[in-house]
């Protein structure tokens, strides 16, 4: 085994350099935000020498704290809403094998390929259309459009691997379609479930260019918005640059620190084994 | 369109029969056909139209022409299969660290949450954080000078040469730790005998990985680099606007397709090309989905056995 | 500066959508015919929305603005106006936003020349000069270089920016006794001599693209007899690769060869790159023209010359510095377009003028204004230099040949992976491309230039 191959230190050295690569910019931004300017260009990789919070104090003067509130409300609601709506899609479709269902799903499936960028322009005219700019219920819905085919792919993909006994034994006991589907299917697809509830956390977390476009009043903007517009006010100068990328970053690594138990164990222990 | 690609195999027995059997499906499907028709629907028939158009005039193909003779929109599609590259690599890299993980477990529970963060960092701070590392004089080179490894040296962003490959090792940097802990996370979750018995075998480490593992992981990692595999292809814009301040440069060294379908619609103001453009790379993404549909087809589901 | 902020105006760049959205229909049969006679002034209670930009590159805007808002709602009292002032990444994505829905700002702030030629191309504004009298005009600094289509005026100056100022460091130039060089062979002469003392002459950063379009207008301005040399090759009747529009990417080549700029050009941006002749490691650089007092004010005057791009060329241009007007234009949904142009007339009285040069220290765009009473030395010279300043290049190109050949070219030719006549090439490709693609580049620019 590789155990034998590296011996225990050896493995431990690989990962612990696997570790510093992947903290390696990370520590750069924390420590960067705490720095001096010149500090930084001279010493990228110091400890920082006079630790100063005078970064965080611009950080906060500006509105952070609203970006923040508006990139919950619409990640969280856009997640939420794709959540529910793909695992009944993809439950409905795998249940009910009606004619034409796998061409429904084959382009449910293709669409998984569009990318944003091609679709920005048409949306954006609904939106206008409809006087939808600068409100949360387009970026909201458009995010969800989005979501949705991958999320729809993937557990339709894993539903179809549940036991027809299983459902079967429920049915018998005169339980509806929606309660199999809530008491028997849904109880198994921890692994699924917490996967894309983790990709479309973040991707919807993260999403600039939509949001760019659609949310353009400063009341309305989002976080990925906000801090690219605070880069390029403040780009030359960096501690205040950094403070900015590490409010950004905080919320969603406090997610994940106080999450990641309940993700892993989603991926672990969700999935059927030894069939 | 080929149906089957998606296929998701012989249903398990439906619930009911009958009249309301048909229906059946409808109340569960209509909210997500509702929001896919919304977003998709009106776009992607907008984006057919306009890629056959000009002001308005049908023009037939010569929008597509104009497009496929754009030396710059040849040179995005070839940055994008380029970029594919970085997706074995991702594969490797990610069941590798996963299996020494699952073969150390002390401190994995550290190891697997330090090295997922860079999954989670939001892609301005990439943007922001690898432009200073990456600069000519910036914290890398002056690391490696520092190591004494100077001849490792390079403008890694600056260099036309090396930009694309930069930019995939950037991408890999940040997506690799999704990879480990889906892998870790199957192998922590397969039954023990399955080792056991290999064990008692006498199964060496690849034998054993190759054999067990491998086979049992199939599914997800055929799912893993789908996922990947559409990165690289129709969401790589984020890093390379963030990373090439929206220019793709050097020159045009990292302008992928994405970008060139952005620049041309919004800066360049002729949303016909970008239309066509559009069209030429959904149709080329199919291409990709179908082939790996194929491969998948003959497979379980993803996160089943 | 000139919203010359990489990710501001790539993002910028973004909401043009609407412009596309609109279906962008820019033949003339579209336009709205000239107005035939000015509107009467409203008696019933009128608001107007402004939305505008330049406190970022002329702080003591916003102050201005507020004070002549107030004092001209005093005189009318029934007209009230908000200003709204824009993000510089939101500029452009929130008008062209507007425009798309045809609600929004009555009065809309754009930069000159191509920026004010495209929205009146895709109908967003109307002609000022369909309010304004043209006697009144005629003093607008820049209007009729710029802003001006078919005999039109599409928008009105409101302040100049000499584009771009050479900032040389004296001290740094002694140390090797060297002096500030005015002609080319005198800048190449500086380069060798500072690049074998390892120190930088010129810092430059063109990672995010914008100093390529800053050069191109400072270098290639110098060989053409005027900007109709650049409009003609734009429409096919020169050629880029000619010697007087390809000349420049040698010049540039050879400011590589001679070690000019900083080994890291290309993987900086232009202000981080600013920064390094602030700290004392490069001799000289480039800055944008309201901001140049103020880096001339960290390093100190007694150690900066201000001067223009040494000069190789013999064109008319060369040993200028360029010109141009930052707008205010009026959007073709407004309601009161009359009361719009009146409120931009206001902004132009006298008393206004001077408030402007009092409060941000920059050049109202308006040939009444006093110049008599700038005494400070490094804006004195910068308003000469404008006044007598050449047309900005970049501002008479498409945007599209700006960013894909321009941009992209200067970066590979100061990278070294691109000859100086390799890039004229691209550049007439591109142009020749661009005409192909934009059916109505050559008749929009035609319009504009006759």
């Amino acid at each position: 085994m590789l155990t034998h191959r590296l011996g225990v230190a050896s493995r431990h050295v690989v990962l612990i350099t696997l570790c510093v690569v992947a903290l390696g910019p990370g520590y750069l931004m924390v420590t960067g935000s705490l720095k001096s300017q010149s500090d930084f260009l001279d010493h990228p990789w110091a400890l920082p020498g006079n630790p100063s919070l005078g970064a965080y104090r611009t950080t906060f003067n500006d509105q952070f704290t609203q970006w923040l509130l508006n990139s919950v409300l619409v990640t969280f609601s856009a997640v939420l809403m794709t959540m529910v709506i793909a695992a009944l899609a993809a439950w409905g479709l795998v249940n009910w094998p009606f004619r034409g269902r796998d061409t429904v799903l084959g382009i449910t499936v293709s669409l998984m390929v569009v990318p944003p960028v091609v679709l920005l322009m048409p949306l954006f005219q609904v939106g206008a259309e409809l006087g939808w700019i600068s409100t949360y219920r387009i970026v909201i819905l458009v995010y969800v459009g989005l979501m949705l085919p991958f999320s729809i792919y993937l557990l339709a993909n894993f539903f179809r691997t549940i036991p027809a006994s299983l459902l079967e034994a429920a049915a018998l006991d005169g339980a509806s379609p929606f309660q199999v589907f809530r008491r028997i299917v849904l109880p198994l697809s921890g692994a699924p479930v917490a996967t894309l509830v983790v990709v479309n956390l973040l991707w919807a977390w993260n999403e600039l260019l939509l949001a760019l476009v659609f949310l353009q009043t400063d009341e309305k903007k989002t976080l990925m918005v906000g801090i690219t517009g605070f880069q390029s006010r403040y780009s030359l100068d960096i501690p205040t640059v950094m403070a900015g990328m590490v409010v950004a970053t905080l919320p969603l690594a406090a997610a994940y620190m106080f999450g990641q138990r309940y993700f892993i164990r989603g991926l672990t222990a969700g999935g059927l084994k030894g069939e | 369109m080929t149906t089957d690609v998606a296929s998701v195999g012989p249903a398990p027995r439906p619930v009911r029969r009958g009249l309301a059997h048909r229906l059946g499906p409808l109340p569960w499907v209509a909210p997500a056909a509702l929001a896919i028709l919304f977003v998709f629907a009106y776009s992607m028939f907008e984006l057919a139209r306009q890629s056959f158009q000009y002001e308005d005039a049908w023009v037939g193909f010569e929008n597509f022409s104009l497009v496929l003779s754009d030396p710059l929109f040849r040179t995005a599609i070839w940055h994008n299969t380029l970029l594919l590259l970085a997706v074995p690599v991702l594969v490797l890299l990610a069941l590798l660290v996963a299996v020494m993980l699952f073969e150390t477990r002390r401190g994995i529970v550290a190891y697997r949450a330090i090295l997922f963060l860079p999954y989670i960092l939001p892609i301005p701070v990439i943007g922001v954080v690898f432009g200073q590392l990456l600069q000519l004089n910036g914290a890398l080179n002056g690391t490696l000078d520092g190591l004494g490894l100077g001849s490792l040296t390079h403008d890694w962003l600056g260099n036309p040469q090396l930009a694309l490959w930069t930019m995939g090792g950037v991408i890999v940097w940040k997506e690799v730790g999704f990879g480990i802990v889906l892998f870790l996370a199957r192998m922590m979750s397969l039954p023990e005998d399955v080792y056991e018995s290999a064990k008692l075998d006498g199964a060496g480490f690849f034998r054993m990985h190759w054999h067990v593992t491998i086979p049992q992981m199939r599914p997800l990692v055929i799912f893993y680099v789908i996922s990947e595999a559409i990165v690289m292809v129709s969401w790589v814009f984020n890093y390379v606007f963030v990373m090439t301040n929206g220019q793709g440069g050097p020159g045009t060294s990292t302008v992928v397709t994405e970008l060139y379908i952005y620049r041309t619609a919004f800066q360049d103001q002729a949303p016909e090309l970008a239309s066509a453009a559009a069209v030429l790379l959904f149709l080329s993404t199919l291409v990709l989905i179908v082939g790996f549909f194929r491969v998948q087809r003959a497979d379980g589901g993803t996160f089943g056995d | 500066m000139n919203a010359r902020r990489s990710v501001a105006a790539a993002l910028s760049a973004a909401a043009l959508l609407a412009t596309a959205a609109c279906g962008g229909g820019s033949s003339d049969e579209q336009r709205p015919a000239n107005a035939a006679s000015p509107q009467s002034f409203p008696t019933e209670d009128v608001t107007l929305t402004m939305w505008w930009w330049g406190e970022q590159e002329a702080p003591g805007a916003k102050q201005w603005l507020a004070d002549t808002v107030k004092a001209y709602e005093a005189k009318h009292s029934n007209i009230t106006i908000k200003t709204v002032l824009q993000t510089t990444d939101g500029l452009i994505p929130s008008f062209e936003a507007a425009a798309a829905a045809e609600q929004g700002p009555d009065i809309e702030y754009f930069w000159g020349g191509i920026y004010s030629q495209q929205p009146y191309w895709s109908d967003s504004i109307v002609p000022v000069s369909d309010y304004i009298p043209a006697d009144e005009l005629s003093h607008y600094t820049n209007a009729a270089l710029e802003d001006t289509y078919d005999g039109r005026t599409l928008t009105a100056p409101w302040y100049v920016n000499p584009q771009f100022p050479v900032l040389a460091r004296t001290d740094v130039l002694d140390e090797h006794g060297l002096q500030v060089p005015t002609t080319w062979d005198e800048l190449l002469n500086v380069c060798d001599v500072l690049s074998a003392g390892g120190v930088t002459t010129l810092a430059g950063g063109v990672k995010d693209g914008w100093f390529g379009g800053w050069l191109y207008s400072m270098l290639g301005a110098q060989s053409v007899a005027s900007k109709d040399d650049v409009t003609a090759a734009v429409r096919g009747d020169q050629s880029f690769a000619d010697p007087n529009h390809a000349e420049w990417w040698t010049r540039l080549e050879e400011t590589r060869e001679h070690g000019c700029w900083n080994d890291d050009i290309n993987s900086l941006e232009l202000y981080q790159a600013q920064q390094r002749w602030v700290d004392g490691d490069a001799a000289m650089t480039i800055t944008a023209g309201t901001d140049a007092p103020n880096f001339v004010e960290k390093v100190g005057a007694d150690k900066v010359t201000v001067t223009t791009m040494p000069t190789w060329g013999d064109g008319a241009y060369a040993g200028k510095m360029g010109t141009t007007s930052q707008t205010v234009g009026i959007t073709s949904w407004s309601k009161y377009p009359q009361v719009a142009a009146d409120f931009i007339m206001f902004m132009h009285t006298p008393d206004r003028l001077q408030a402007w040069y009092d409060q941000t220290g920059s050049l109202p765009a308006d040939d009444r204004f006093d110049m008599s009473k700038v005494d400070d030395p490094v804006k004195k010279q910068l308003f000469a230099y404008a006044a007598d300043g050449a047309p900005y290049l970049e501002n008479f190109i498409p945007s599209a040949l700006d960013g894909k050949a321009v941009f992209a070219g200067v970066q590979l030719v100061l990278q070294g992976s691109k000859s100086g006549e390799e890039a004229a090439a691209d550049m007439q490709a591109e142009a020749e491309r661009l005409r192909r693609t934009d059916r109505s580049l050559v008749d929009n620019f035609e319009g504009w230039t006759d």
